[in-house]
C-alpha cells in the first residue's frame, strides 16, 4: 500500500457491494472454482520461500558485521579504562619492557599490575621466573645465568603476591620451567600482619579455591558485565576520543588526562640517577644508593634493627600450620605444572642478624623458619640456596648489602651459582644438602609438626 | 570464558526498560519480525497482537495498567459494533457518546486529573500523587475514538473481529510515539497480511536507521545545549536563549520525526504502512501550511474530529477564528496537563488566526514588495518567518518540557545582546561548556543540513535510497551506522513525544 497523508475520510456506501441487475436483484456471482492444491506442496513451498528470503536477509545483515567487529576490536585495543588490557600506565611499562627497554620512575609503578600484565602479555613463556619481595629484585639475567628470565618479585610481597604471580602465569598457559622463589620468613606467618594491603586478595582467593581447593569467600566474577563493555558504543566513543588525543603525541596521558611518566631509560642504565625497572623485571637502584660506603650501609642496617618486626612479622612467634600447608600445596602445584622449584634464602645484613640474635624471644617465629625450611627441602628434594644467616654464606661481606635487608648482586653470586648450574646439580645428584648448613637461631627452637604429607622431624 | 544464553538474556533485560533506543527493543523487535514471517499469514495479526501486549507488559509499571488499554479497546469495539449494526439513530448516537466519553474520560482521569484538581482548588477533585499515566495513552485513545466516530459517520466498516481491532489500538511500533492511526487505513493491512518482501524490509530497516541517526546523533546532542540553557534560564542572556529556542525547534523535529521514522520503519518491516507524520515542515511558507506538515496524524485528527464538526472554515470569520483557537488549544493541551502547553496551543492558534485574517492584505502587499520579486528570496524569507514564528510559540513548549518560566524567557530574550560577534561568542562559549566541542559542531551542522536536504519536499528517504545503486546505498548504510557509532549521545534515550 502506498503511503499517503490522511485525507478527509470518505463516506462509504452501506450494505452489499455486489453489483445489481437493472431489476434490482443481485447479479449472480461468478465464483471461480479454485484449484485444489496439495497441502504438502504448499507447506514445502512456504518453507523454501522462508529459507530463501531468510538466508538472503541474513547475508545482507552480515554485511554490517564489520562495523561491530571494528568497534569491538578498537575498544579492545585502545581500552582507555584498562578493562581488558590493564590500566594504561602499567600497560605502557609492560609494553616497554617487552620491547626490551628499561623503564624509569620505578617508585611510581604499580608493581603488582605490571606483574599481572606481564603474565598476560608476554608472548614467549620465560624459562624461569623469580617470585618474592624486594629481596629478590636483584636477581637478573646475569646472575641467574639465563636470558629467558623474568623477575616477578614485587616490593613488600606477601605470600599472596608470591603465589598469585606464579598462578597468573599458569592460568595463561605460561608455566615456566623453573620457579626461583626467594622465601621470606613472613610466608609462614598466618596473621593479618603478614599481609600486604596492596596484594590482590581476590586473585589469591581464586587461587586457593580453584587450585588448592581451600574454601574462601571467592565468587566467580561476572565476566559478561566486563565483556559487555566491548559492545558498548559509549565505551567505543571514549576510546576514540582517547586515541585521537594521544595519537602522535610524545607524552601519553591516562584516562583522566594525567601524563603517564614512564619512559624508556636512555643511555647507560648504571648511570641513572633514579631507580629503574630493568626489562627482565629486576630493579636497578639509583646510583647514589648503590654506591653507599660501609658506614652508610651499616647505618641503614642499624636502623632496620628497630623496625625488623614491623615488616610483616609483628607478633610472629611461631610458624602457622595453615601457612605451612599452603606452602607445601603450592610447591606440589608448581611441580605438577612441570616447574622445577628452586628456593632461595636471601641473607640479612650481618649487623642486623647479629642484633636479632641478641633478642631471640622477640623473633621466635623468624628463627624457626630456616630450620624448618631446610628440613622440608631435604625431605622433598627441593633445591635450596643461601641462608638468612649471613655467616653461613662463605665470603659474604657487609659491602655485599645495600642496607639491612637487600643483598647486592655481588652477594647473590656468593650463594647462588645460577639456574643452569643448579639444575645440573639436581640432575647429577650433586645438589647441596640443605641440612649441611646450620644457621644461628639464638635459642633452641621447637619446630611445629606438620601433617603426614610433609614429615618434619 | 563461556557466556550462556541466560547470561545474555539477563544482560539484555537488566535495565528493565524497552525504550526504542535500547538494545532490548531491537532484540525484541528482531525476534518478533523473525517469528512474524515464520508464521502463516493468517496467524500473523494474532501474533503481533500478542507481541504488542508483551511489549506493553514488559515494564512492570505498565502491567497494572493493561486493563486500561483492554478496557478502552473493548469499549470502543463494542460501541462500534452497536453503532455499525444498529439502524436507530438515537441508539447509534448514544453509543457514540458512550465511546467518546469513555475515551475522553480515560484521558481526563489519567492525564488531567491533577490539573483539574489544581484548577478547582481541590474542591470536589483532590490531587492524586499515585496516578501513573498508561503507556501511549494519548495515542491509543485518539485512535480508538476515531474508529467509533468513523463507524458512526459511515466512513468505516464495522470490525467484527475484536482481535484485529485490538491490534490496531495496541500495535507496538506506533504505540508509544504514534503516528496516530486510522482504522480505514490499517484494516486492509490486517485483513490481508503481506508476504515477505526483501525490498520492504530493507527499506524499513533503513528508515529505522535513519530515525536512530536523527534521534541519537542530532536530537540528543542538540539537547545538551538546550537542556542546560533552559535548565538555568534565569542566568542566561538573550543570545543563549534565542539560540536554545531555535535549536530546540530543530531538536524537536529531529527527535519526533526520528522516532516516527523508527516506528514507520519497524511497521514496514512487519508488513504495515503507517501514516506519515512529517512532510518537511520547515519548508513551509505560511503558518497554516506548517501545521499541515507538522505532526500530521494528530493535526489531521483534530481537523477531522474537532475542527470540521465545529463548522470548520465554512462559517463566519468569528466562528472560524474561534474554531481555530479551540482546535489549537486542545492540541496544545493534548501534549500534557500543563498550562504552558495550553498557552503554546493558544499562541499557535492566535498566529494561525492572524495568518488567516491577513492572508489577503499580505498577498496584495507581496505583489508590490520589491524583495518578493525574486521567487527564491521570497520563499526563503517566508520560510524564515514561519520558522521564527514557530520558535516564538515554542518557548512555551520548551518551558513546559524543561520546567522553566516562559515569561522570564521571553523577557530574557531581549536582554544581554552584545552585538553580533559578542553574542555569537557567548553562544559558542556556552556550547563548548555543554560539551558540544571538537568535531561535534561540524557534525551537527552537516548532519542537520543533510537531513533537511534529503527530506526536502517531503521526500521519503528510505524509498529514495532503495532506488539508488548498491554502492551508494551501502555507503549510506555504513555512513549512518558510523555516525551513530561515533557521535550518538548514548544514555539519553527518552523521546520528547514519548512523555505525552
Amino acid at each position: 500500500m502506498k503511503n499517503q497523508l490522511p485525507t478527509q475520510p470518505q463516506r462509504i456506501a452501506r450494505g452489499t457491494s455486489r453489483p445489481r441487475t437493472q431489476a434490482g436483484s443481485p447479479a449472480p456471482s461468478r465464483r471461480r472454482k479454485r484449484k485444489k492444491r496439495n497441502p504438502m506442496a504448499l507447506f514445502f513451498r512456504g518453507l523454501a520461500r522462508r529459507l530463501y528470503f531468510g538466508g538472503k536477509t541474513l547475508i545482507r545483515v552480515a554485511l554490517l558485521i564489520p562495523i561491530l567487529v571494528f568497534m569491538v576490536a578498537f575498544s579492545y585495543q585502545v581500552d582507555r579504562s584498562g578493562l581488558f588490557q590493564g590500566a594504561l600506565a602499567p600497560r605502557r611499562i609492560v609494553d616497554l619492557m617487552l620491547q626490551g627497554y628499561d623503564v624509569s620512575n620505578f617508585e611510581q609503578m604499580d608493581e603488582r599490575q605490571v606483574v599481572q600484565l606481564f603474565a598476560q602479555d608476554v608472548e614467549q613463556t620465560p624459562q624461569a621466573i623469580g617470585i618474592g619481595s624486594s629481596r629478590i629484585l636483584q636477581f637478573n639475567r646475569e646472575n641467574t645465568g639465563i636470558d629467558s628470565f623474568f623477575n616477578m618479585g614485587v616490593t613488600g610481597a606477601d605470600v599472596r603476591d608470591n603465589m598469585t604471580s606464579y598462578y597468573k602465569m599458569v592460568s595463561y598457559g605460561k608455566a615456566p620451567e623453573v620457579l626461583l622463589w626467594s622465601v621470606d620468613p613472613w610466608v609462614f606467618y598466618g596473621s593479618e600482619n603478614a599481609f600486604d594491603a596492596r596484594a590482590d586478595a581476590e586473585l589469591y582467593n581464586e587461587f586457593l579455591t580453584k587450585v588448592l581447593g581451600v574454601e574462601t569467600d571467592y565468587e566467580e566474577p561476572d565476566q559478561v558485565e566486563l565483556w559487555k563493555a566491548l559492545a558498548d558504543p559509549a565505551y567505543f566513543q571514549g576510546n576514540v576520543d582517547y586515541y585521537v588525543k594521544n595519537r602522535g603525541q610524545s607524552v601519553v596521558t591516562d584516562d583522566e588526562g594525567n601524563t603517564i611518566e614512564f619512559n624508556p631509560v636512555e643511555g647507560d642504565p648504571y648511570e641513572s640517577p633514579t631507580t629503574i625497572k630493568r626489562s627482565d623485571g629486576s630493579v636497578l637502584y639509583d646510583k647514589a644508593f648503590r654506591e653507599q660506603n660501609q658506614d652508610q650501609i651499616l647505618s641503614l642496617a642499624a636502623s632496620a634493627c628497630m623496625t625488623f618486626n614491623s615488616v610483616h612479622m609483628e607478633g610472629f612467634d611461631e610458624l602457622t600450620p595453615t601457612q605451612l600447608e599452603a606452602f607445601d600445596a603450592f610447591i606440589k602445584y608448581a611441580q605438577e605444572q612441570g616447574t622445577t622449584v628452586i628456593l632461595v634464602l636471601s641473607p640479612w645484613h650481618q649487623y642486623l642478624y647479629n642484633y636479632l640474635l641478641t633478642e631471640p624471644d622477640n623473633h621466635r617465629g623468624f628463627f624457626q623458619v630456616e630450620p624448618w625450611l631446610r628440613q622440608y627441602c631435604a625431605d622433598n628434594g627441593i633445591l635450596l640456596y643461601g641462608s638468612y644467616d649471613p655467616d653461613c654464606i662463605e665470603g659474604l661481606e657487609e659491602m655485599d648489602f645495600f642496607d639491612g635487608l637487600h643483598c647486592k648482586d655481588s652477594g647473590i653470586r656468593k650463594f647462588f651459582p645460577g639456574i643452569p648450574q643448579a639444575l645440573e646439580s639436581l640432575h647429577n645428584g650433586s645438589a647441596p644438602d640443605p641440612l649441611s648448613v646450620t644457621p644461628r637461631v639464638g635459642i633452641e627452637q621447637n619446630l611445629p609438626e606438620m601433617t603426614d604429607e610433609v614429615p618434619v622431624e | 570464558m563461556e557466556i550462556t544464553w541466560q547470561q545474555l538474556l539477563g544482560s539484555l533485560t537488566e535495565s528493565g526498560s524497552i525504550a526504542i533506543t535500547t538494545v532490548t527493543y531491537l532484540a525484541f523487535f528482531a525476534a518478533v519480525a523473525l517469528l512474524n514471517y515464520a508464521l502463516p499469514r493468517v496467524l500473523r495479526p494474532y501474533f503481533l497482537l500478542t507481541a504488542s501486549y508483551a511489549y506493553y507488559c514488559y515494564e512492570p509499571a505498565n502491567r497494572s495498567l493493561v486493563p486500561v488499554l483492554l478496557g478502552a479497546t473493548a469499549l470502543t469495539w463494542l460501541c462500534g459494533l452497536v453503532i455499525g449494526k444498529s439502524r436507530s439513530k438515537p441508539v447509534r448516537m448514544l453509543f457514540l457518546i458512550l465511546s467518546v466519553l469513555g475515551g475522553v474520560g480515560v484521558l481526563l482521569y489519567y492525564k488531567y486529573w491533577n490539573l483539574l484538581a489544581d484548577l478547582l482548588g481541590g474542591v470536589g477533585v483532590e490531587r492524586r500523587a499515585d496516578l501513573i499515566t498508561p503507556l501511549g495513552l494519548s495515542y491509543f485513545t485518539l485512535a480508538a475514538m476515531s474508529y467509533t466516530i468513523d463507524v458512526y459517520k459511515r466512513r468505516c466498516r464495522v470490525e467484527t473481529n475484536p482481535l484485529h481491532y485490538a491490534l490496531f489500538v495496541s500495535f507496538f511500533p506506533a504505540m508509544v510515539t504514534g503516528p496516530i492511526g486510522r482504522y480505514p487505513h490499517f484494516r486492509p493491512q490486517i485483513q490481508k497480511s503481506r508476504r515477505f518482501s526483501y525490498n520492504r524490509c530493507a527499506g524499513g530497516a533503513f528508515r529505522m536507521l535513519w530515525g536512530y541517526t536523527k534521534k541519537m546523533v542530532l536530537a540528543d546532542n542538540l539537547s545538551r545545549y538546550v537542556s542546560v540553557v533552559y535548565g538555568d534560564a534565569s542566568q542566561m542572556g538573550g543570545p543563549q536563549l534565542a539560540a536554545a529556542t531555535m535549536l530546540f525547534a530543530v531538536q524537536l523535529y529531529m527527535d519526533f520525526s526520528g522516532c516516527c521514522d523508527i516506528a514507520l520503519g519497524a511497521a514496514r518491516i512487519l508488513g504495515y504502512d503507517l501514516i506519515e507524520n512529517f512532510k518537511s515542515p520547515f519548508e513551509s511558507t505560511s503558518f497554516a501550511e506548517f501545521w499541515r506538515k507538522w505532526h500530521i496524524s494528530m493535526n489531521s485528527w483534530f481537523r477531522d474530529y474537532v475542527y470540521i464538526p465545529l463548522g470548520g472554515s465554512r462559517c463566519g470569520t468569528f466562528r472560524r477564528i474561534l474554531n481555530l483557537l479551540i482546535v489549537f488549544t486542545l492540541s496544545g493541551l493534548w501534549h500534557g496537563a500543563d498550562w504552558r502547553y495550553l498557552m503554546w496551543g493558544l499562541s499557535c492558534g492566535v498566529f494561525s488566526a492572524i495568518g488567516m485574517l491577513t492572508r489577503r492584505p499580505r498577498a496584495a502587499l507581496a505583489k508590490v514588495n520589491p524583495v518578493y520579486q525574486a521567487a527564491w528570496l521570497r520563499v526563503f524569507l517566508q520560510r524564515c518567518i514561519v520558522f521564527l514564528l514557530f520558535c516564538v510559540t515554542l518557548v512555551f513548549f520548551a518551558s513546559a518540557y524543561y520546567n522553566a518560566d516562559p515569561y522570564a524567557i521571553y523577557g530574557g530574550l531581549l536582554q544581554g545582546w552584545q552585538g553580533l560577534s559578542g553574542s555569537l561568542a557567548a553562544v559558542t562559549a556556552m556550547m563548548y561548556d555543554c560539551g558540544i566541542d571538537g568535531r561535534l559542531p561540524v557534525v551537527l551542522l552537516c548532519g542537520c543540513g543533510i537531513v533537511f536536504a534529503a527530506e526536502s519536499q517531503g521526500r521519503n528517504v528510505a524509498r529514495w535510497v532503495r532506488g539508488q545503486c548498491w554502492v551508494l546505498r551501502w555507503t549510506l548504510y555504513y555512513g549512518a551506522a558510523a555516525a551513530i557509532l561515533f557521535f550518538a549521545a548514548f544514555g539519553q534515550s527518552v523521546f520528547i513525544y514519548q512523555t505525552y
